[in-house]
């Protein structure tokens, strides 16, 4: 029997793996895609409050969730394109121009 | 036969995302995430989200994954562009004590949840329902969400053409 | 209200959407575009204002189904945010960082920014504060990283998305578990669930917490204000003033409406509201307020580059305001208010002299502002007008900043329950007069030899705007009556 907690516990386990990859990795194309992965988990659980609780809104915060999504991802990339030009790189740790 | 479906789909979701955050190489961790992504189309689908459930597989795997994919290709990144220095310890402790306290909170709060399904009409989730709240409920912030793309597909052209 | 009818009382967002439309249209077809296209952005958001001020039924309606809601708190915040805009245009003409090539795209980004914070205001309602605070930070990506060919500039921008996008993560989680204990996503359900029963008080701490998080990262307060300096120092100054204003308001502004309308409830007193979440979510944000201003404080005395002084300034700035959210009275909103009309003078003031000392110097050290003040006459006037600024961002009468601070103390004062907030803040400030009087030491230093550095000059607009600036900043310490009653006129929606 599957109940409300199986999915979220796996909606959980996504969203901090998600999180793990965001402060673990120093590759930036990895931490935007462990960003995503924390944004499908949040996806994961609003369908899932949704099916238990028997309404749609959290069907629409899903689409919602989905677009910002895209936007994020799209603005993201062409940032790190735009720094990979003019640095070289895509590692976290040797974004160091400015410091304390 | 629900549960045993359900286990295997989210052993497929959880190892891609493990594979995605380990992998040294970006296209391997990319390709993990697609695996992941459709193993949660697939749980939508048990969830009965219909629209969600091909919005994930058109949108999320396909779409902006291909999106994500085609920035490695064009970075095309040497071997020695990819050596990562490992995590300094204290860091680690901080990060495992975040997450340890985050999934405690997680599993006490689960231990209330409702058990049963509630019947939900047989069209639940389907493209015409949710569609039809999202043009009358929420007609509003479907109307926002064309200005924040906007600004993003402007913004994305700014930042990532050549001086031209 | 239904969505028809709803957009009578929509007319300044409109004019803002098509002003982001016409801008980003006119650019397409105009070769020199700066004074075209900053005349329309001015139009443009002068003719909104005069719409946000004179729309109807400013004393309180939802709309579009409870989406938005339109009252005087929010009406205070438009204006809050156009005058900004309208300023931070100015500003854009000044400045030497803002190329002629890519202008229209640029102030396209401020106008949706702009709308953005408009929107997030009035909003009232999960869905709407997590999209429109993605409309307000989308921009502002991509204006941080506006300077494409700057290595700082890039790295700036790229540090703001990824901590962005994460924050934004933590918060759309957050909202997930609060509806899924709720039930409901407008923040008045999220309140009737809340004070009907007790579903979960943990669930109910790690959304706020998480929530917290998103807002707390918009409004760079501790431990999500990292981004804040590199962002800061790497942003073309315009953009910086921009984003130390205009984005920190819209956090500020949906924080209180949803920390006032969704986990509080007004329990008989008029002038208190009470926490009905079983989660003591005062203290929290009182931790945080007094956290985020000593970091802030204790960062900025070694900061050598003015932009990154003023970015811990700024933080700094945050936990104050913050003490306004934590007294949960008319009174604490009344102060949080009133600090940000002085702090959008006071700090706007503070970069037009950066900017300014940068087109004419190309330089951001502290030390290289040695003996502005000798050099010419206008450069002894930008030195008093910086000196008027930085005096009152430390509190000291008798300009605005001073009044303001006076008002968030005695809300925490009144409030009996965080009396140490007040006395941690009153020590900041002092922290504070520290660095800021050594930026006003320097500028009236006649140590070296004023002719070799040749005379400093600024354009008859700066000359105005930092006159209006100084002015406003000096007569808000003196006659705050006006001011006083706006903004509790703005702030009394919540009580009673």
């Amino acid at each position: 029997m599957i109940t409300l907690d199986h999915y979220l516990y796996l909606s959980a386990i996504l969203f901090f793996i998600g999180v793990f990859g965001v402060l673990f990795r120093r590759n930036l194309i990895v931490i935007l895609m462990s960003i995503e992965l924390m944004l499908n988990a949040v996806n994961l659980s609003f369908i899932a409050f949704s099916r238990y609780t028997a309404s749609m809104d959290g069907h629409v915060f899903a689409f919602f969730v989905m677009a910002v999504a895209a936007a994020e991802a799209g603005i993201g990339l062409a940032i790190l394109v735009m720094l990979f030009r003019n640095r070289r790189t895509v590692q976290a740790d040797d974004l160091t121009l400015m410091r304390d | 036969m629900e549960a045993v479906a359900f286990y295997i789909i989210a052993a497929i979701a959880v190892f891609g995302a493990l594979l995605m955050i380990t992998r040294r190489n970006p296209l391997a961790g990319a390709f993990s995430l697609v695996v992941s992504l459709i193993a949660l189309a697939g749980i939508y689908a048990m969830l009965r989200a219909e629209l969600i459930f091909i919005l994930q597989i058109l949108v999320y795997a396909g779409a902006i994954m291909v999106l994500v994919i085609f920035t490695i290709m064009l970075l095309n990144l040497r071997e020695e562009e990819l050596e990562e220095p490992p995590a300094g310890k204290i860091k680690t402790l901080i990060i495992l004590a975040a997450v340890a306290f985050g999934c405690y909170g997680i599993i006490k709060v689960l231990s209330g949840a409702p058990d049963e399904v509630p019947r939900v009409p047989e069209n639940f989730g389907s493209v015409e329902k949710v569609g039809e709240l999202m043009l009358t409920s929420y007609l509003y912030p479907f109307e926002i969400i064309s200005v924040v793309l906007l600004v993003a597909i402007v913004g994305v052209v700014l930042l990532a053409k050549k001086v031209i | 209200m239904a969505n028809v009818e709803s957009l009578r009382y929509f007319l300044p967002e409109l004019l803002l959407t098509a002003l982001v439309l016409a801008v980003f249209l006119v650019d397409l077809g105009l070769k020199r575009k700066k004074v075209p296209i900053a005349t329309l952005m001015v139009v443009g958001l002068l003719v909104s204002l005069y719409a946000v001020l004179k729309t109807p039924g400013a004393e309180g309606v939802t709309l579009f189904l409870g989406m938005v809601s339109l009252d005087p708190f929010s009406v205070f915040f438009k204006v809050i945010f156009i005058v900004t805009a309208v300023l931070v245009t100015l500003f854009s003409m000044e400045s030497d960082e803002v190329e002629e090539k890519n202008f229209g795209e640029y102030m396209g980004f401020i106008a949706a920014t702009t709308l953005g914070a408009v929107l997030l205001a009035s909003s009232n309602h999960m869905l709407m504060a997590f999209l429109t605070l993605e409309l307000v930070s989308v921009p502002c990506y991509v204006l941080a990283g506006y300077i494409s060919r700057s290595r700082r500039s890039s790295e700036a921008s790229l540090k703001y998305v990824i901590f962005g996008a994460a924050s934004s993560g933590l918060m759309v989680y957050g909202i997930s578990l609060l509806f899924g204990v709720t039930g409901s996503l407008s923040f008045e359900g999220i309140r009737d669930a809340l004070s009907a029963g007790n579903p979960g008080e943990i669930i109910v701490l790690i959304s706020l917490i998480f929530i917290l998080a998103g807002l707390g990262y918009k409004i760079a307060v501790f431990p999500f204000h990292m981004w804040c300096p590199d962002v800061y120092e790497g942003a073309p100054t315009p953009i910086t003033a921009f984003l130390s204003v205009g984005p920190k308001a819209a956090g500020f502004a949906v924080l209180v409406r949803m920390l006032h309308v969704a986990f509080s409830s007004s329990d008989g007193a008029a002038a208190y509201l009470t926490d009905i979440s079983s989660v003591d979510w005062p203290f929290l944000v009182a931790i945080i307020s007094a956290a985020t201003m000593t970091i802030g404080n204790l960062l900025a005395i070694n900061q050598s580059n003015i932009k990154r002084l003023l970015a811990y300034s700024s933080i700094a700035h945050a936990g104050y305001l913050l003490m306004g959210v934590v007294a949960l009275s008319q009174l604490g909103t009344q102060a949080l208010l009133f600090y940000f009309v002085v702090y959008l003078l006071m700090n706007l003031g503070a970069f037009l002299v950066v900017l300014n000392f940068r087109s004419q110097t190309r330089s951001e050290q502290i030390g290289d502002y040695t003996g502005l003040a000798w050099r010419s006459p206008i450069g002894a006037f930008v030195a008093v007008s910086m000196a008027i600024f930085l005096f009152s961002l430390t509190g000291i009468p008798p300009f605005g900043g001073f009044i303001g601070k006076v008002y968030l103390f005695a809300s925490i004062i009144q409030g009996e329950r965080f009396i140490w907030l007040a006395i941690v803040a009153i020590a900041n400030s002092v922290i504070s007069l520290y660095y800021y009087a050594r930026i006003i030491k320097v500028m009236f230093l006649r140590g070296i030899d004023a002719e070799d550095l040749g005379g400093f000059v600024s354009s008859p607009t700066t000359i105005t705007l930092l006159t209006i600036l100084a002015v406003g900043t000096a007569v808000s310490g003196i006659f705050w009556g006006p001011i006083a009653r706006w903004v509790s006129h703005s702030a009394s929606l919540f009580f009673g």
